[in-house]
């Protein structure tokens, strides 16, 4: 009795010590998974970001900014350029609504907005004149 | 014990009594008891190392069996952490509940300003949007008007600020009609929620933004009073031929 169990043991330790292994091997490229290099997102943004600009799609720039700030409603490092141009163009596109709604408060309020976001926009101050070029022609 | 003739006292085991040298009966009996407890005693000893030597392979076995079984499973739950791709979602919505109150607060405060769009941005980023803590209750209905509002102000930027190159990718028709969609969703959404909506002051954001979304659509699709009126009260398809033949000036 003694010895079937004792073999019926040694069998089960050899099954166990060979899906250990393999477990052990799993758990070792795991680590190697875990501590892979991720292409950064920020990087490729930036870089569809200035063909956007090339292109005047500042719809598409909005896009983004809409896509990304589902996520994170303050700018992610690296990308804040995305955010400043946006935010310009939201307050360039509502200064229209604001003054056909003849809402005076809110026209200051936009229009001091819209000061400040221009002079965050550094080297990107052109998209300003584009973006108020394309509103005040819309349709 | 005591000598049965002298009355001395001798050891259980002196065969003979060491004052009067009588026989000691008890003795003989000691002897022969200690000689079968010392058989017994060895007997039993010699079963105990038997036994444990028949079951020490045993036990050595199913410890190591144990010990492989534990590794397997610490070494598959490491693994699987490891392959997890963790939801950044979670510690986002951990955060929520923790600060309810102040994020209301921060979320109030976007629709005093009358910023909508900035408000439902709060809520997505901080991912309130649907099923929020109690501190959000009562802004749920507007928070339904302002979702479709959002989605409207939204596609109409992308669509007013689309690229004017004409080889560049031409999303307008899709924008169309997904802006039609919000729009009467807007409008079921805003019939719905003003109807069973007491507080005054989320009465007043929802028919502010009704009104801005108005002026947006007269602004950006060049309609008076009239034209709007007319737009409104056209089905969701006529809705989005109309606005193509306005963006496209077809």
């Amino acid at each position: 009795m003694t010895k079937k169990v004792k073999a019926i043991l040694t069998i089960l330790i050899v099954i166990t010590a060979i899906v250990f292994l393999a477990f052990l091997a799993d758990m070792i490229g795991s680590f190697k998974y875990a501590n892979r290099e991720v292409e950064d997102p920020m990087e490729r943004r930036m870089s569809s970001f200035e063909y956007h600009l090339e292109h005047q799609a500042y719809g598409e720039v909005m896009s983004t900014y809409y896509a990304q700030r589902l996520d994170s409603f303050d700018a992610p490092a690296g990308i804040e350029d995305i955010y400043h141009v946006a935010e310009y163009a939201h307050a360039a596109f509502m200064s229209r609504v604001y003054a056909e709604k003849d809402d005076a408060n809110r026209i200051s309020s936009n229009a001091a907005k819209l000061d400040a976001l221009r002079g965050e926009l550094g080297a990107y101050q052109y998209t300003a004149d584009e973006i108020d070029d394309m509103i005040r022609n819309a349709p | 014990m005591i000598c049965e003739k002298c009355k001395h006292e001798i050891g259980p085991e002196d065969l003979k009594c060491p004052y009067c040298g009588a026989d000691n009966p008890f003795a003989l009996q000691h002897q022969a008891n200690m000689e079968q407890f010392r058989t017994a005693y060895e007997n039993t000893k010699q079963e105990v190392v038997q036994s444990a030597r028949k079951t020490s392979g045993l036990a050595t076995r199913a410890i190591i069996l144990v010990i492989l079984l534990i590794g397997c499973i610490v070494t598959h739950l490491i693994s699987s952490y490891n392959y997890a791709d963790h939801d950044p979602e979670d510690a986002v919505r951990q955060d929520a509940e923790k600060n309810a109150a102040s994020y209301a607060k921060e979320a109030e405060a976007f629709l005093d300003r009358g910023e909508y769009t900035e408000f439902m941005s709060y809520l997505y980023a901080h991912e309130l949007q649907y099923a929020a803590p109690e501190e959000f209750d009562h802004l749920q209905r507007v928070t339904y008007v302002a979702r479709n509002y959002y989605e409207c102000i939204k596609l109409m930027e992308e669509m007013i600020l689309r690229s004017p190159d004409p080889d560049y990718f031409d999303g307008l028709d899709t924008d169309i009609q997904n802006f039609c969609m919000y729009l009467e969703e807007f409008y079921k959404t805003l019939e719905a929620q003003k109807s069973s909506e007491k507080d005054e002051v989320n009465l007043a954001y929802m028919e502010d933004m009704e009104l801005e979304l108005e002026a947006a659509m007269k602004t950006y699709f060049s309609m008076d009073d009239a034209a709007l009126a007319d737009f409104l009260s056209l089905s969701e398809t006529k809705k989005a031929l109309a606005l193509v033949e306005v963006l496209r000036h077809d």
